[in-house]
């Protein structure tokens, strides 16, 4: 038998990336016969060894250093971006809403925006499929979108304190709420390739790790049904070039234990994350004809309203965003909209975003944090607009591996303003129904979006709408990089989605027939 | 820490409801010190009299300002900066230098005054060592325990999450 760490060869398709773009494809591109590989910067986090303590949990986030500029600059590391197998997955929070089909038709709605290239029903497929697969918790029905055409396979997780405090609130003020969908089991279910994954044990960590196996993060179903299916994941791997030879791309070059390898395959997918992703491009030079190579950078407008109640919530129970409500998808005045989630939330992430929002110290500052039991947080999730002026650029700084730092540009513009004004007055509203003290409000901008989007044109775009790079033969791109615009959505189920709808393209590519619409 | 503070801390880690990961974590930061390894010896102890006054601590307890340079020294970061300012180790050495000479000395008020003036002309790493503090403070045993926070113990589950619907396991927890 080859050891363990022996490189495979003749491999038919590279993925780069074991996130919410890179996962779903390698399985469904091993499960059809291909052989394939995948490299991740990270190593495998198995549930057994995930401990309930968020420093100690600081090695699932990508911790090498990005410079943030512009007037709203982005903090990254655990606000945004992960590093190991299964990708920001290991600590997403498992919200899974759908998209509305506006939301892929921003442009035509407003003027403004992007539109997508390509329409509601080529999603809504592959949307069932993966609710299912996941095992999605979620309600009987659910009440804004679409009807739809298959059921969430389990019924919705427990609400917690600041669930139920969100529930009561808009009630009174006549907004309607449902328990969330979440990727988290409310049953137990099998997995194939990893086993029984248990039911949700209510321990509130998912932003550090499930421990249980009952959230959907890639490791857990994914990864393990590609591997099932002959996959290989390298892992501590990280990409520092992409190799190629006439004009087509021939695999990868990437740094393990210190080593520089290589791989070769006739397809090479690009799945690492919307900062990653076109560092690489930048720093190599490809796939950017169009001048549009870390443009348009977006992060969801994502302020977040916290107080304390006289009731003793323990804000790290519970899955932490069990309600949900999308009343306000569309707000005259807005272009586009948001969402409210109800927020749980664990000890150190609360803690320090107070220091950071706030900036109170001594006395006041431990005083409010004893209090941390009777903590209850809501938050918003809406659209931000694409700007050629957000941007990621390479900086002259020089990170350990000697590769340029990226530097990105953000700034929220009028329409991201008004709705972080529109939201913060309504959360206010809705915490003092509750009688909630002590109330303060952070901005933040959440997710990683958008810097190499996908258009039908090679003069607008970087991908074309399966996911092939317009300039690149052979080079892929499947991650939060390619959506053109934000969406008033939770990102990762959509792409998930459009991660096996590339697999599809590809594998038609190579029967050679139409690719699956 | 008193003697009956240590020894809940330590009955509840070592009991069943912790699993092995968090156990292991919880124990060793527990008692953890660090030498002095990335400041100079008047830095350090100007960091640490900022220490508390910012997150007021007992450093005999919690090691806060020992936790910081130990970070440092290993280079570890926590994956942005403000592009505009210097790396953290640097910035935090210009923002301790810009306090006034004497600083450790000076009353809790006269302190307090010259940090509000490092505040504002050193907002971000002000910001950022602010909240590097905060999560040494919050992350230890010790103040969890004092603060009632049971999370770390959610072995085998938490059966229920609603308000005020507490486990034995928390109610029990913390002073009385
Ligand atoms: C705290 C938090 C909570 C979130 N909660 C939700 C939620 O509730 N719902 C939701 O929809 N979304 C959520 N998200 C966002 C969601 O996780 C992302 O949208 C999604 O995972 C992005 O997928 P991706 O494939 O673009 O990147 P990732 O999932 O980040 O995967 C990228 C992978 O590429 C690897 N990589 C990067 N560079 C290289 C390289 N050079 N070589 C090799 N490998 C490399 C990384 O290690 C990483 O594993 C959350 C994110 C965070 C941080
Ligand atoms: S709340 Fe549920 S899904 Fe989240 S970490 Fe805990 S057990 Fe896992």
């Amino acid at each position: 038998m080859a050891p363990a760490d022996s490189l495979p060869t003749d491999l038919d398709i590279l993925v780069i990336g074991t996130g919410a773009g890179g996962a779903p494809l390698l399985a469904r591109l091993a499960s059809a016969g291909l052989k394939v590989a995948a490299l991740d910067a990270g190593v495998r986090h198995p549930p057994e060894g995930i401990a309930t303590d968020e420093v100690a949990q600081l090695g699932l986030f990508w911790t090498d250093e990005r410079l943030s500029a512009g007037n709203d600059p982005v903090s990254f590391g655990r606000n945004n971006s992960g590093r190991g197998v299964g990708g920001s997955t290991l600590h997403y929070t498992a919200y899974t809403p759908r998209a509305q089909p506006d939301d892929l038709k921003l442009r035509t709605e407003f003027g403004v925006g992007e539109d997508w290239p390509l329409e509601f029903s080529e999603l809504e497929p592959y949307y069932d499929e993966l609710e299912y697969f996941l095992g999605v918790s979620g309600p009987a029905e659910y009440p804004w979108g679409p009807p739809r055409k298959r059921a969430y396979r389990h019924p919705p997780l427990p609400l917690n304190g600041a669930a139920r405090l969100m529930q009561k609130a808009c009630a009174e003020i006549g907004m309607k709420t449902s328990p969330a969908a979440n990727a988290a089991l409310s049953r137990p279910q099998e997995q194939e390739g990893y086993g029984t994954r248990h039911t949700c044990t209510n321990r509130g960590f998912c932003q550090a790790g499930c421990s249980i196996g009952a959230k959907a993060s890639m490791d857990v179903t994914f990864l393990a049904l590609a591997e099932a299916h002959g996959a290989r994941i390298v892992d501590g791997a990280q990409v520092t070039a992409l190799t190629m030879k006439n004009g087509r791309v021939t695999g990868a070059e990437f740094m393990r234990g210190g080593e520089v390898e290589h791989l070769s395959a006739q397809t090479v997918i690009l799945a690492a994350g919307a900062v990653e992703t076109p560092r690489l491009l930048l720093m190599n030079g490809l796939a950017n004809s169009s001048g549009q190579v870390g443009r348009n950078f977006m992060a969801h407008v994502g302020i977040q309203v916290w107080g304390q109640v006289e009731d003793d919530l323990r804000p790290y129970k519970g899955i932490p965003g069990g309600l949900i409500s999308e009343d306000t998808h569309r707000v005259p005045g807005l272009i586009g909209g948001y969402l409210l989630q109800s927020l749980g939330v664990m000890p150190v992430t609360y803690a320090t975003q107070y220091a950071r929002g706030t900036l109170k110290w001594g006395p006041e500052l431990v005083q409010h944090l004893s209090g941390y039991n009777h903590v209850a947080g809501i938050n918003v999730l809406g659209e931000c607009l694409p700007y050629e002026h957000n941007r990621l650029e390479l900086s002259d700084e020089l990170d350990g591996r000697g590769l340029p730092k990226p530097r990105v540009h953000f700034s929220f513009g009028e329409n991201e303003q008004k709705m972080n004004a529109h939201a913060e007055a309504l959360m206010r509203e809705l915490w003092d129904r509750v009688g909630a003290r002590d109330v303060w409000a952070l901005p933040r901008a959440a997710h990683t979006l958008g810097t190499a989007r996908m258009g039908s044109n090679p003069a607008t775009s970087v991908v074309d709408p399966s996911g092939r790079t317009h300039d690149v033969p052979g080079l892929w791109i499947c991650d939060n990089s390619i959506f053109p615009s934000s969406l008033s959505v939770n990102p990762a189920l959509t792409q998930m989605a459009l991660s096996l709808r590339t697999a599809d393209a590809l594998l038609g590519d190579l029967k050679g027939q139409a690719p699956r619409s | 820490m008193t003697v009956e503070e240590r020894s809940a801390v330590l009955s509840l880690l070592n009991s069943a409801h912790v699993t092995e990961p968090t156990r292991r974590a919880l124990l060793e930061r527990l008692d953890v010190r660090y030498e002095r390894e990335f400041f100079g010896e008047a830095e350090f102890e100007r960091l640490r009299a900022l220490a508390l006054r910012l997150v007021p601590h007992n450093p005999a307890e919690l090691n806060l300002t020992g936790t910081v340079d130990h970070r440092l020294h290993s280079g570890v970061g926590d994956g942005w900066r403000y592009a505009d300012a210097l790396p953290d180790g640097e910035a935090y050495r210009e923002l301790l230098a810009a306090l006034p000479d004497g600083f450790e000395t000076l009353d809790g008020d006269a302190q307090d005054t010259a940090i509000h003036g490092v505040q504002s002309a050193h907002p971000h790493a002000f910001e950022d060592l602010l909240a590097e503090l905060t999560e040494a403070f919050m992350a230890h045993p010790l103040t969890q325990y004092r603060f009632g926070y049971a999370g770390f113990a959610d072995a085998p589950e938490w059966p229920r999450v609603g308000p005020n619907e507490l486990e034995p396991r928390e109610v029990a927890y913390g002073p009385r």
